[in-house]
């Protein structure tokens, strides 16, 4: 009975002891880190720019090139028609006037494809 | 000339902390004010206090660091963990946001349909404008970290360009972003979908703004001379800052944009 009390306080101690390991272990590699940031320039030297400068005009550059060229051609693929207006209750939700113009138009409101709660501007 | 036998730094008696809560508060009742009795007067003056407080507290800084040379290492290290600590909370922040639209979009409400997207909301495509606007900020990742080692080593001009090119992906981002919101089917008074895309994108691109901001003045202080190749905190705080709000994108577009489309 003696073992069995003693080893129900050992284990919350242990585990304590394990949190304790755990997080100097966490401190000392953040500090690590930091001591290899801080002494990064000393270590590098002219590699690790030049490394960068090229994965910059190679890779991220043409990557954004990339999805520019693709948004343009699925533009011009779009219809611009307008879409269906359905009264739905559950949108264009008005329980309290937008603080600008005539309360109904939110901030960005585009007459083309933002229809008021009931219909689009313009229509009767 | 006073001497210290610390490297602590005792920083001097300054208005600034207290003209910022002044800000603080006029900014958020005037907030209040607008909303209900259509009154700008205290958000305006709330505004002005807090952008005042900000460029006057932080060249400040600027001035004991820099110039002064109270930014000894154990300072600096305080600074880093005040940074990383402040980032920290900005993520706690930004998980309300995600947490709201998971809880809408994987049980959705016989009220909006019972499915999500909510019956009558036409998601914007992913594969266009956002995966674009992913494209910028992974690039402007790219950049930044050039910036970074070329600040390092010492070459000048190159951190100059690269810092630039961060900055204008940053713009561009912007710019995209406020097209998408104009161009889009759906509000934000479009139920929990517009609540939940607009609050979150919103307050993201608000960071944007603030990290394209905050890039812009290490832009400054780099020609100014300020950074050298073994100290150069403000760009790094930047820098981290300007990697959570890629990774938080990242997050949006995924959860938001791919998933919730």
């Amino acid at each position: 009975m003696c073992t069995n009390l003693f080893r129900s306080i050992r284990q919350p101690e242990r585990k304590m002891a394990a949190f304790g390991r755990f997080s100097q272990v966490l401190l000392r590699s953040s500090l690590t880190q930091t001591r290899r940031q801080l002494s990064a320039a000393a270590g590098h030297g002219e590699q690790s720019g030049k490394t960068w400068k090229i994965l910059t005009f190679v890779v991220a550059l043409p990557g954004v090139g990339v999805c520019m060229l693709n948004t343009f051609l699925k533009e011009q693929h779009h219809s611009h028609e307008q879409p269906e207006f359905v009264p739905y209750t559950h949108l264009r939700i008005r329980s309290k006037r937008f603080p600008w113009g005539d309360g109904n138009k939110s901030l960005f409101h585009n007459p083309h494809v933002n229809p008021l709660p009931d219909g689009y501007e313009g229509h009767e | 000339m006073a001497h210290q036998v610390h490297a602590y730094h005792m920083v001097d008696p300054s208005p600034w902390p207290l003209t910022g809560a002044v800000g603080a508060l006029l900014l958020t009742s005037g907030l209040a004010i607008w909303m209900h009795f259509h009154n700008m007067t205290l958000l305006a003056l709330g505004l002005i206090l807090l952008l005042l407080t900000m460029y006057q507290w932080w060249r400040d800084i600027v001035r004991e660091g820099t110039f002064q040379g109270h930014h000894t290492p154990p300072v600096q290290k305080g600074l880093r963990y005040g940074m990383i600590l402040f980032i920290t909370s900005e993520v706690f922040f930004f998980l309300g946001f995600f947490w709201a639209f998971y809880h809408s979009s994987l049980a959705p409400t016989p009220e909006l349909g019972g499915c999500w997207p909510p019956t009558g909301i036409t998601p914007l495509d992913p594969f266009e404008v956002p995966l674009l606007n992913t494209a910028v900020l992974l690039a402007s990742g790219v950049t930044v970290t050039w910036a970074h080692h070329s600040i390092m080593e010492g070459h000048r001009k190159e951190a100059i360009q690269s810092l630039t090119l961060t900055i204008l992906l940053g713009f561009y981002f912007t710019f995209l972003q406020a097209m998408e919101y104009y161009e889009a089917p759906f509000t934000i008074a479009d139920g929990v979908y517009g609540s939940t895309f607009f609050v979150a994108t919103g307050f993201h691109g608000l960071h944007v703004i603030i990290g394209s901001t905050f890039l812009a003045i290490c832009l400054l202080r780099q020609v100014l001379y300020h950074f050298t190749s073994e100290h150069h905190f403000g760009f790094e705080a930047a820098a981290w800052y300007w990697h959570f709000v890629d990774v938080v994108w990242l997050f949006l577009y995924i959860s938001i944009y791919w998933w919730g489309s």
